[in-house]
């Protein structure tokens, strides 16, 4: 008697003609030598597609991407970077710990591709002046997204209120190596000069657990690089912060749970605290610190006189095309030019701009002049679009030109009259950067 | 190239041809016969049956033209055992490990009782049946070394729940007849979004242990299969998949997911072909729904053409047959990106109706919330057999 389970011969056979009935070619079986010859070509075309690159994906070039090493790197500083590339991909779950409250679940949702972010992406700052950070109602910044069981933070009233988009992070490194004497060497805080430029630098007080050794850490005051009003001086505290004010993780750094101070109910998140290790935060800030900018353009005649009316136009008071590193660890950034296009400084831009929100020694109308380094592929990787200043509220270079005022109003008023056709070689050569 | 150069000894040589197995029926052609083994019996003893399948895989993965150094791995172990206790009663259990996954599965753990010619009631862990691939998957005659997106993607195969249910069986071959199966099962968990970084994705919340929430899902599937062998289904999953209470604080209401799937098997032209589409509506918390999918779908198609069968003359149960699919999943419809778009090409040996060795390529491309894309492919040779 056959098992209860078992296919009988029957059916075994009518598998076979099951499957020879459609697109059956030989049922009978002949034909043995073109049959083996189409194996052998088989065969012979998996190889042919292992070696071709187009159907097995190709590398795009470095310079076109933002999530590329600095040139000159070593094997054990690549696979640090590597590390940490993994790292700030990661996203988070609820379970790994994830909030209570954030507004994003890894570095990269809201930095595309390394790069900026999208509006949906923007941050919400708050405060009530520069030393009042409104900790009570949801500040310094507002999380507007939380896990069950948590409330999310509501914009309070009677504060004030910035919204920053989030900038590249590719080459910070580099600007953290910039020497502070290479940026005051740049200070007019009282415009000595009288070309109605000032810029000074933004003093900051290191985070307390950012130790001497760090750059930018110490007691203060430190110059201040990082940040939309440069109110961060040190690459481990921009790191921890974003982790904990952003994504809600915890770290030995900040290792107790950011949560709504006015939510009816206290709530954290499942996650054992410090949520993060220390190797993990370092990974990710050892990742940044060896990003490389992208490549510029190639040089084209229109471009060349762009950057002369750039020039002629006064923009390189402030974005000032190089600054110089010092000595640092990692080899390739020390002692270097950096070709940023800024003076990592605060300048008045007018009432257009203004937040009207103090950051640390920034005013409300005061912003670090903005690097223009990896603006020629910065719409690749926003779907095309591009959202400049620190509200993204400018989506063409044009229209952030046009948004500057105060320091820079005389910058504007020259590009404003120009023909337009040194008007569209400036662009050009400000969006080939 | 070293990699290319083995890969074809080992195509050559027809690694996992030495399975024994007594046979199944071929690609999407498996007989349904309580309670649906897609494995052939190792050997039986006294009313039991019982064996495994296994696939090693080979592959040159890389993506943005980065090879991924997992060259080399074990794409899944199974192992079966089936028993009848009577006239009546049949006795499943079927376990698997998933590379993809990474993960243990107890994919049946299963009583069913046999109410007369046609109808059988089952309780335990079983299948759900949400579409024809989570009934039916992986057996060494899929023509396919991946599963395709939308099995893995949305309805996340193999997705096996604790429930009890009943069913109408499928017909025999030649005879046409509608066939279904309805059940109460223990459904998703809230995994769906808080083990699910980056969104939402209906795979981490499968849990076939038990209940989180103390309220079951429904899941069924109604299909028509004709005499000649093509079938249409569709099936819907729904039920709540949060948790409301956190250590006896309640901290939100019962969300509900619903997963509808339908499937279509059919031959035309020489070609078999079979599709897969499922759609996803998941209740996300407000204060999540910036970030958390509330709509996903996916869909897949493919052909497949037997070109040689027998292989040569005298080799029985040979054959050589050749896939191509494409699928899509898109797993938040209310943006741009956040999807994964594959082309899949096969070339399938069957050594014997349950052994075969494939070579494979695929191309993919994802892209992220942002709808910045990368490229993914390979060119994959796998081996897969029952033991």
């Amino acid at each position: 008697m056959p098992h209860p389970w078992s296919h009988s011969e029957d059916e075994v056979q009518s598998v076979i003609r099951n499957r020879a009935g459609a697109g059956r070619a030989s049922p009978n079986g002949t034909g043995s030598g073109w049959r083996f010859a189409a194996i052998v070509a088989i065969c012979a075309l998996s190889l042919h597609v292992l070696g071709c690159d187009k159907l097995l994906t190709t590398k795009p070039d470095p310079g076109e991407r933002f999530d590329t090493p600095l040139p000159g790197l070593d094997n054990g500083e690549l696979g640090a970077f590597q590390r940490g590339h993994t790292q700030f991909r990661k996203a988070f779950s609820i379970a790994e710990g994830l909030g209570p409250i954030f507004n994003n679940v890894s570095c990269a949702s809201c930095h595309s591709g390394d790069g900026r972010g999208l509006p949906e992406n923007t941050l919400t700052r708050i405060s009530r002046d520069a030393s009042d950070l409104a900790i009570d109602v949801g500040g310094p910044q507002i999380q507007d997204k939380a896990i069950a069981g948590a409330e999310p933070e509501r914009l309070p009233s009677g504060v004030l209120v910035s919204y920053r988009m989030p900038p590249p992070v590719f080459g910070v490194g580099l600007i953290e190596a910039i020497t502070d004497s290479s940026i005051l060497s740049h200070e007019d805080p009282g415009d000595a000069d009288a070309d109605g430029i000032s810029g000074r630098a933004n003093m900051v007080t290191p985070a307390p657990y950012v130790p001497a050794t760090e750059p930018g850490g110490g007691p203060g005051p430190r110059v201040g690089r990082f940040g939309r009003k440069a109110s961060v001086s040190s690459l481990l505290q921009q790191t921890v912060e974003a982790y904990h004010q952003d994504i809600g993780m915890t770290s030995s750094y900040r290792p107790i749970e950011n949560v709504n101070p006015v939510a009816s109910h206290p709530a954290v998140d499942p996650a054992r605290d410090p949520e993060l290790t220390d190797a993990e935060i370092e990974n990710v800030m050892e990742y940044m610190r060896m990003l490389a900018p992208p490549a510029p353009g190639d040089p084209t005649p229109a471009r060349d006189r762009g950057q002369v009316l750039f020039t002629s136009a006064q923009c390189v008071k402030c974005h000032i095309p190089t600054l110089h590193t010092g000595p640092h660890d990692i080899e390739t950034l020390a002692n270097r030019d950096v070709t940023l296009y800024s003076d990592l400084l605060l300048h008045d831009l007018g009432d257009a701009l203004a937040d009207n929100r103090p950051d640390g020694g920034a005013d409300g109308k005061e912003w670090r002049t903005a690097p223009l380094w990896g603006l020629r592929v910065a719409r690749e990787f926003l779907n095309g679009q591009l959202f400049l200043l620190h509200d993204g509220r400018a989506h063409t270079v044009d229209q952030a030109i046009r948004y500057h005022g105060g320091e820079a109003t005389g910058a504007r008023d020259a590009y404003l009259a120009m023909p337009p056709t040194d008007q569209a070689a400036l662009v050009d050569f400000v969006e080939s950067r | 190239m070293s990699r290319a150069a083995l890969l074809l000894v080992l195509a050559a040589l027809g690694l996992g041809s030495t399975a024994h197995a007594a046979g199944l029926p071929g690609p999407r052609r498996e007989i349904f016969t309580p309670p649906s083994p897609d494995a052939p019996y190792h050997g039986s003893l006294d009313g039991l049956a019982f064996g495994g399948s296994g696939e090693l895989r080979f592959a040159e993965d890389r993506q943005a033209g980065v090879s991924n150094p997992d060259w080399f791995s074990v794409g899944w172990v199974k192992g079966f055992i089936l028993a009848r206790l009577s006239s009546r009663f049949d006795l499943a259990m079927q376990g698997s490990w998933e590379r993809v996954a990474d993960d243990y599965t107890m994919e049946r753990a299963e009583i069913g009782y046999r109410l007369g010619r046609a109808y059988q009631a089952h309780a335990g862990i079983f299948l759900a049946p949400l579409g024809r691939t989570n009934l039916s998957h992986d057996v060494p005659s899929y023509d396919f070394a991946e599963r395709s997106l939308v099995a893995t993607q949305i309805v996340g195969v193999p997705h096996a729940q604790v429930g009890v249910g009943i069913r109408k069986l499928p017909p025999a071959e030649g005879v046409a007849r509608m066939y279904w199966e309805g059940d109460v099962v223990t459904g998703y968990d809230d995994g769906v979004i808080t083990e699910s970084p980056g969104g939402t994705r209906i795979p981490s919340g499968r849990n076939n242990y038990g209940d989180k929430n103390g309220i079951p899902a429904v899941v069924g599937r109604v299909a028509r299969r004709s005499a000649s062998g093509h079938e249409i289904g569709l099936a819907v999953q729904s039920g709540p998949y949060n948790s409301t209470e956190i250590d006896g604080v309640h901290v939100d209401r019962y969300r509900w997911m619903h997963v509808a799937v339908v499937d279509a098997n059919a031959e035309w032209a020489g070609f078999r072909i079979f599709t897969e589409g499922a759609y996803a509506l998941i209740d996300v918390p407000p204060t999540l729904q910036a970030l958390y999918a509330e709509q996903q779908a996916g869909a897949s198609v493919e052909m497949v053409r037997t070109l040689f069968d027998p292989l040569f003359r005298g080799w029985r149960g040979s054959a050589v047959t050749a896939g191509l699919r494409a699928d899509m999943v898109d797993f938040d419809r209310s943006v741009q990106g956040d999807s994964r778009s594959r082309l899949s090409a096969s070339v399938n040996l069957y050594h014997r109706p349950m052994a075969v060795t494939r070579i494979g390529w695929y191309y993919e491309i994802r892209r992220d919330r942002f709808n910045n894309s990368t490229p993914l492919a390979g060119v994959t040779f796998t081996a897969a057999a029952f033991f």
